[in-house]
This record gives C-alpha cells, sequence and structure tokens, in this order.
C-alpha cells in the first residue's frame, strides 16, 4: 500500500492508520482548529468501539478544552446517536471519532455543525485551512471549559425520535424473530435494547460485545455475512439486521439466508416511508432506477445527487424530501428522526413493513421493480480520465447524460455511471438494466472501451 | 523582555496555559514521557485544581495511552499522593498535572519514575531529547492502553501516614490550616474524619481560577490570612500548604509567622537524635542555622546548587540510611520514612509529634534557636553580564570561602552571601544572612552591584 493511503486529511476530515500515521498530536490539533471554528460553547464527542477510540477521544478533547469549549462526552455511541444529540443539545458541533467501515487498524473524525449534520464542503475547506496554518484559539486558565458526562439521554432521545415514526404496538404484537450482528460495534448493546425491549423482539444476537475487536470485515457486505446468514437459518429467524462499527449502515438477511442487495434494502425502505407519508425522494447517481419505479406510484419526485452522504442530505434538507439514502452503501436517511444515515431508523421502518402487510421479507423484496446491476472498477493512469470520458460520450451519441459527478448514460430502462475515486487513480464503472442480458452487453462494452482508451 | 511564559527543562514543562503552554506542548510531553518508560507498565496520574488541568488531563492521557501504557486517574490529588500510589500499584511512573506554588494561570507537569521517585538528571536529560526529537513510540491500534479511575488513593496514602504516627496523641492539638484552594484539604479532612484531629480549614474550597491568595509557602503570605486567625482561635499551631501540598509554612500559636527557612531546621532538630541518617540535604541558599542545629546531632549539612534535580541525585549518591532529611528553604522537605517523597502533609505531622514529644509550644521550640536573619532580593536579568558580576564579587569578596556550584556564594564565620540566577524567572537573586543582627550593609552593597549591570 502507498505511504499516503496511510494517512488523509482532506476535505472529507481527518482519517489514517493509527499509530505513526493517525498520531494524538494530529488528533489534538484538529479538535483545537475545530474548536476555534465553531467558536468557545459546547461541543459533543463520541466514539465508536475502535481499540485507539478512548486514546484520539482525549486527544481531541484536549484539543477543544484547549481552545476554550466545553466538552460534552457521550462515550460509545453509534454515530447518528451523536448527531440527534448534537442537535438535541443546543451545541455548537460535534465530533465522532469513528472510521466507519474501514478496518480497524484506521480511524478517523467525522464532524457535525449545530445542527448535527456533516459540515458541508464550504466549512470543510474553511477548517482545514484554519487547521494547516495552526491559527488556533488558546484559552486561558479562567477560559478553560470542563468536560461533561451524559451517556444516557442520546440513546433515549433517538429511540423516541425512531419509535414515533412506526406502529410499536403493532410490531411488538408480532415479537418477530431477529438474528443481530452488530460487529462488537458502537451499537451492540444499544440494537439490543432496541429490538428486545423497544420493539419486543426475540433476539439471536452475534458480535455484541463492545470490549472486543471486530470479528468480521467491518463493511456488512454478502460476503461478510455468513455468520449471520448461517445464524437466521439455524434459529428460523424473520430476519437478520447487521450494522457496521458506527451503525449509520444496515444490511439484511431474509429469512432464507440471503443477504439482500444495498439498493433493495433502501427500496424496501423507501417504499415503507412513503407508504406512511409524503414526500420527495433524493437518491445518489448510482442508486437503482427501483427507487425511481416505486415513487411513481406514490406520485413523488427523485431527485438524484453526486455521491457522498452530504450531496444526498444536501438535496434533501433543499427539497424538504421525506426519505433518501444512497442504494450502494447500505444507508437510509429519514429527515423526520436526523438527516443522517441510521440504521435504526431502517430496522424500524422494516419491522413496521413486515407487520403491516404480514409478509415474509423475501416476499416484499421479491415484489420490488426487478433491475440487474453489476459494479466494477478500471485504472487509469493520470491524465487519461477526461479522453475515457469522451470515448464514451461518443460512443453513445443522442443519450440522456448526467455530468454532475462524473458521467452517467441513461437508456431506457438502463443506464451506466462511471465516475473517478476520491482516494485512488481508478474509476468506479456501475451499470443497471432490466434484464440480464442487457446489463452484461452493456457493462462489456463500457468496460471494454474504458480499458481501451 | 515579557516574563518567560514557557519553561520546557529538567523539572519537566511549565508555563502559563494558552500563552506559553499549550495542548501540543502536552501531547508531545506526554508521548516523550510514554517513550522513554518501560513498555506496557501502567502510569499513575493525577492533578491539582486548577481550570486548566482538564485540559492538561486529556493530553496526558491521549499521549500515555498512545504510546501503549494503561493509566490510572486520580483525579485531583495532592503529588504526594500519586507518587504514593505509583509504589502502591506497581505503576512504571507518574505524571503530576499541577503548578505548586505558582499563581492560577500557570500549569506545568512533573514526572516520576518506579516507585513515585524523582526522574534523575539523566533520565530527564533523557526525557527531554525525545521531547525534542519527537521521536515517539506509537504503538499499534491493538497495543493502545487502556484508561481506568481510582477514586481512594487517598485512603490509602492516610493509611500510610498513620503507621508512622500516632495520631492519638496528635489529637490534643488545634491546629489552624490554610488549605491555599489546594489539595491539602482532601486529605487532611480524611485525617480529622478517621483520627478525630482537631483541624480548622481556610480557603479549603477546591478552586481552579481565583485563588485566595498566591499559593506560596512564605512567611509574607502565612501573615496574610493564617497567622492572625491562630490566637483567637486558641489553636496550636497554624500550617499552610501550596497547591499540590508538597511544601508546608507555619505560624505559631501567638500568632507569629515564622519564616519558611525554619521549617528545615525545625524537622532536622526533630529527627536527627532518632537516627540513623546523619546527613541532611539542602541548597545553598537555605539558612545556616542547620549548620548549628547539625552540629548539636552530630549530623553534617551536604551543600547543592539551588533547585530540585541537585537534591535528588545528591541523594541517590548515598545509601538511603545515611541521609536524614532532604529540603529547601521554601518549605519543601523529605523524609526517609517517606521514601524521600517532597510532602507538607508529613512535615506538618512531624512538627506536631515534635510538639508533643517536647511537651512544649511551638514558640517556645523556636525561642531555643539562635536568631539569624536573611535578608532576599531579585533584580532584572542581563544574562550577558552575569559571568562579569560574579568574577567581580568573587575579587571583591575574595577573603570569605567561595562556592561555585551554583552562582556565587562567599561565606564567613556567621555570615554569608549567594548571588545566583533563577532557574524559574527572568531575574538574579541576591540573599544574604548573618546570625543575629540583619547584615544591610553587605546586602546594600550588593544589590547595588547587581543593579549597576543594567
Amino acid at each position: 500500500m502507498r505511504g499516503e493511503h496511510l494517512l488523509k486529511i482532506g476535505v472529507s476530515g481527518i482519517r489514517g492508520v493509527v499509530g505513526e500515521f493517525l498520531t494524538p498530536g494530529l488528533a489534538c490539533a484538529f479538535g483545537q482548529a475545530f474548536g476555534t471554528y465553531v467558536g468557545p460553547g459546547r461541543v459533543v464527542i463520541g466514539r465508536d468501539t475502535r481499540a485507539s477510540g478512548e486514546m484520539l477521544q482525549h486527544a481531541v478533547t484536549c484539543g477543544l478544552l484547549a481552545s476554550g469549549c466545553e466538552v460534552i462526552d457521550v462515550g460509545v455511541l453509534p454515530t447518528p446517536t451523536i448527531q440527534i444529540y448534537v442537535q438535541a443539545s443546543g451545541a455548537r458541533g460535534g465530533l465522532a471519532v469513528t472510521a466507519s467501515h474501514n478496518p480497524p487498524e484506521y480511524n478517523a473524525l467525522k464532524l457535525f455543525n449545530r445542527r448535527g449534520l456533516f459540515i458541508n464542503s464550504y466549512e470543510r475547506s474553511e477548517l482545514i485551512d484554519l487547521y494547516h496554518q495552526r491559527e488556533f484559539r488558546h484559552a486561558t486558565n479562567d477560559e478553560i471549559g470542563q468536560v461533561r458526562a451524559e451517556y444516557r439521554t442520546p440513546k433515549r432521545l433517538h429511540f423516541e425520535r425512531v419509535l414515533a415514526h412506526v406502529d410499536v404496538a403493532r410490531i411488538r404484537r408480532r415479537r418477530f424473530r431477529v438474528a443481530l450482528d452488530a460487529v462488537n460495534g458502537a451499537a451492540s448493546l444499544m440494537a439490543c435494547g432496541f429490538l428486545r425491549e423497544e420493539l419486543g423482539c426475540e433476539l439471536e444476537a452475534i458480535h455484541v460485545d463492545p470490549s472486543r475487536p471486530f470479528p468480521r470485515i467491518a463493511e456488512p457486505r454478502p460476503d461478510t455475512l455468513g455468520e449471520l446468514a448461517a445464524l437466521v437459518r439455524s434459529c428460523g429467524c424473520e430476519v437478520g439486521f447487521a450494522q457496521d462499527p458506527d451503525a449509520d449502515r444496515l444490511a439484511v438477511v431474509d429469512e432464507t439466508g440471503r443477504v439482500l442487495d444495498n439498493d433493495d434494502v433502501l427500496a424496501l425502505v423507501i417504499e415503507a416511508v412513503l407508504e406512511r407519508r409524503p414526500g420527495d425522494v433524493v437518491v445518489n447517481l448510482t442508486t437503482s432506477s427501483a427507487i425511481d419505479v416505486i415513487a411513481r406510484r406514490y406520485g413523488r419526485r427523485v431527485w438524484r445527487t453526486p455521491v457522498g452522504e452530504a450531496n444526498v442530505v444536501e438535496q434533501m434538507l433543499a427539497t424538504g424530501a421525506a426519505v433518501g439514502g444512497e442504494g450502494s452503501n447500505g444507508g437510509v436517511i429519514f429527515p423526520a428522526v436526523h438527516a443522517c444515515r441510521d440504521s435504526f431508523t431502517a430496522m424500524a421502518f422494516l419491522l413496521d413493513r413486515m407487520a403491516a402487510t404480514g409478509e415474509p421479507i423475501s416476499r416484499l423484496t421479491g415484489r420490488l421493480p426487478r433491475f440487474w446491476r453489476r459494479f466494477g472498477t478500471v485504472t487509469f493512469e493520470h491524465g487519461r480520465l477526461g479522453a475515457m470520458m469522451q470515448a464514451l460520450e461518443e460512443t453513445f451519441p443522442d443519450t440522456e447524460t448526467d455530468r454532475s459527478d462524473g458521467l452517467k448514460l441513461i437508456f431506457d430502462g438502463a443506464w451506466v455511471h462511471v465516475r473517478a475515486s476520491n482516494t485512488e487513480p481508478l474509476v468506479r464503472l456501475a451499470a443497471e438494466a432490466d434484464s440480464p442480458e442487457r446489463l452484461e452487453t452493456l457493462y462489456g462494452k463500457v468496460a471494454g472501451l474504458l480499458e481501451r482508451v | 523582555m515579557a516574563a518567560r511564559s514557557l519553561r520546557i527543562s529538567h523539572v519537566g514543562l511549565r508555563g502559563v496555559v494558552g500563552a506559553g503552554l499549550t495542548a501540543n506542548h502536552v501531547i508531545e510531553f506526554a508521548c516523550a514521557f510514554g517513550t522513554l518508560l518501560a513498555p506496557r507498565q501502567a502510569v499513575v496520574i493525577g492533578r491539582d485544581p486548577r481550570a486548566s488541568g482538564v485540559m492538561l488531563r486529556e493530553g496526558v492521557i491521549a499521549g500515555l495511552l498512545a504510546t501503549g501504557h494503561d493509566v490510572v486517574d486520580l483525579g485531583v490529588v495532592s503529588t504526594p499522593v500519586i507518587q504514593h500510589a505509583i509504589r502502591r500499584l506497581g505503576a512504571g511512573g507518574g505524571v503530576s498535572i499541577g503548578a505548586s506554588h505558582n499563581s492560577a494561570e500557570w500549569n506545568a507537569l512533573k514526572f516520576f519514575g518506579p516507585g513515585g521517585i524523582y526522574l534523575s538528571t539523566a533520565e530527564a536529560g533523557e526525557l527531554l531529547d525525545i521531547y525534542h526529537l519527537r521521536k515517539f513510540d506509537l504503538v499499534a491500534h491493538d497495543r493502545i492502553g487502556r484508561l481506568r479511575t481510582e477514586a481512594d488513593a487517598i485512603d490509602h496514602y492516610v493509611g500510610e501516614l498513620a503507621e508512622h504516627f500516632d495520631f492519638e496523641r496528635l489529637r490534643r492539638f488545634r491546629v489552624v490550616v490554610d488549605c491555599s484552594n489546594g489539595t491539602s484539604s482532601l486529605i487532611l479532612r480524611r485525617l480529622e474524619a478517621r483520627f478525630g484531629l482537631d483541624l480548622i480549614l481556610i480557603n479549603e474550597r477546591l478552586e481552579g481560577v481565583r485563588f485566595a491568595h498566591e499559593p506560596s509557602t512564605s512567611r509574607e503570605i502565612v501573615a496574610l490570612q493564617l497567622a492572625p486567625l491562630v490566637k483567637p482561635l486558641a489553636a496550636d499551631a497554624g500550617f499552610l500548604f501550596d497547591v499540590d501540598s508538597d511544601r508546608v509554612a507555619l505560624a505559631t500559636e501567638e500568632g507569629e509567622p515564622v519564616s519558611e527557612e525554619m521549617v528545615l531546621p525545625l524537622l532536622a532538630d526533630h529527627v536527627l537524635p532518632k537516627g540513623p541518617g546523619k546527613l541532611v540535604i539542602t541548597n545553598i541558599s537555605s539558612t545556616a542555622l542547620l549548620e548549628e542545629v547539625a552540629d548539636r546531632h552530630g549530623g553534617k549539612v551536604i551543600r547543592v546548587p539551588v533547585g530540585r534535580q541537585a537534591a535528588i541525585d545528591a541523594l541517590t549518591s548515598y545509601r538511603p540510611e545515611q541521609v536524614a532529611l532532604v529540603g529547601e528553604g521554601t518549605g519543601a522537605v523529605m523524609m526517609r520514612e517517606f521514601r524521600f517523597v517532597y510532602d507538607g502533609i508529613a512535615a506538618m505531622l512531624a512538627l506536631l509529634t515534635m510538639m508533643a514529644e517536647r511537651g512544649r509550644k511551638l514558640s517556645e521550640i523556636l525561642a531555643d534557636y539562635p536568631r539569624y536573619s536573611m535578608l532576599k532580593a531579585q533584580l532584572p536579568l542581563v544574562s550577558a553580564r552575569v559571568p562579569e558580576l560574579l568574577m567581580e564579587l568573587q575579587r571583591d569578596y575574595g577573603d570569605g570561602a567561595i562556592t561555585r556550584v551554583d552562582g556565587l556564594r562567599v561565606d564567613w564565620p556567621g555570615r554569608w552571601f549567594h548571588v545566583r540566577v533563577s532557574q524559574t524567572e527572568p531575574v538574579i537573586r541576591v540573599i544574604c544572612e548573618q546570625r543575629g543582627e540583619p547584615p544591610l550593609q553587605l546586602f546594600e552593597d550588593l544589590v547595588e552591584r547587581v543593579r549597576r549591570l543594567d
């Protein structure tokens, strides 16, 4: 691996391999830059269960205090829970010490504004400038604030907000048999309490010990959820849920033990939301056309944005959308709870939908508009990207295109989306079509073209 | 030149928070200390009540965890309690967060090795080298340390005090204590509850920002609030501690503030007859009464340069049983029974024991010593001309015995002076002492010569 990927300080914040690369000094300086940026006042900080989280939280807290902020320590919590609490507590901002689904040796800081939203790209570049210029506020002894622990309220608040939007009594009556794999992450204890106590499920839980390391690859994908799938089958569960270490993402296993496609999970939740309330839908360019079909059934509009949670959230807030997300990464965003990806909201809506219809999750999935998808990557040399995009557009003249994030070619019943990775010299290729044959033809043509350029 | 706001030296890291001492210094110093210590050893930390202590604590914890050490946080406790806990827990070392006798806007980190002992000059030098090189042993994510807190460290410490002092005997004394808003109150309230000592505390509240007075253990500060209370309250003595209670000062039952220089001779008089140690280690700025007291008991005074580091290094060059006492003229004293830790509370209890054993009032005990008069001044520093000044003084006062280990000290029978550059402030200190009346003319002459440097 090339050394520069071991530490990245940029517009997405600060992320790296803890030890020689992501050091306590860097985290402290970043904390002080953030505290300087939001100004003296309360700042909320929490973390996921990574072994380095405690150390980094103390380093960031040191920097926040040095800048004159008062610090609210919420301990080990899911990222969405922290975001909700930032907004509800009237803090100036917040941080989550988490590298989300990245491997355990990584850690990172997620940064939130006073509304508990990811700080936007303009704010991020101002913060990065502050960090680089080392223009920190240095509080004197009489300006230094305290650290206050707040371990209970955030969880309660999150549950209350989610449960207000589903029929809790109906779900409880069903006494669903549910399997859970929390990857020993930040939601380990909270998800057990949510499913068992709040929603009355009979729970079969694995990897819910926050003091232990991640037992599997942290990203919840079909190839990493074998244990959960086996558990669903052996215990006869009606559904299985898997979270990532900071519990913003959710993956779902149906009652047959099949891991659902993330786009299908998003489609199911969007369908469940639109069933209950009006409003538009926002998804990124790479998300399945199934969403358009579903929204059309409810007479709702779909807005498409560049890839990235912040882009989707910004568009949702601007349009007052009811629901949104990104199919590829298992993130469901429901602003009535909070404009962030939230696995708890997704679990609640899926169980609510199962309770309302009385149908198993496999049948609900089977009734979704059927599309076939394929994803891949193609490496390129620096400087060749533009030529690749031009060749692609010329190959498909008179086709509807969207250039807001790379190039998306939109056909009737199919599309291709090609975009460069932010971190590595490769292009990500996604294609979808209404038949497997059409998908293979389209994908093969585009991939071949990109490799030849 | 503005007053120095940051000082990085063998004694550790010290500065005015915000203006000089920043979060970055704290993190990097903690990483350096974590790198210096044997790998994977636990480290005990504690702090005084200064508001900035919380910020420093966070940085110290982060740096130690990142270098692979488990951290035991004792919270707000005195430095001697930290040193006691390091030994009790078999920890690899410790960090005391607190600026002791400095005013509230200062803070500092002091470092201890295994057993709670002070770092030697060689170790402190290595720590500085690591800090300056910034080559820290930051461990991989799965070897990062864990933090735990311990709430009963003071009780364990008080338990050890009980092994050395006969509290039954000390209960007869009524004592007024000025806690200087520092950590001594936490210990004293436990002594009161557990052993029924008759203590009246003032400035007891732990204070982060506004201390009731400068937390220095000088005669002037004793005179400020403590001394006037002793007689009206019918107390047998008054004691004053600095913020981290490693230093002590006192007032008599008559309400007379006692010079901070007297703590060491009093304790020497108390412990030398008990043996086995016959050596008293002190610096070359403290009172010559000490030699006179030591002579009475067949003891010997070893004088070293000013600053704790010199005393600590001197201490390690003797067997523990050879040494009776180590101390400064500031009221900071280490006793053998307490494994040579600067401990104001232990010093107070030893002085009360002395009063009990002798069955005499504090003022009566003090009246037994011949009078020594000391004059002190501090003048602005012009570093470049200091060597010239010292040469000139040595030439003009060449009829005395010359000591050049730290600035210049000249001794005549019953009289001496010491001129040196402070390690903590940008000043030159002038100290004269004479048995009997104050050496006014000598003092004025020295002050004039130093002032002419400008």
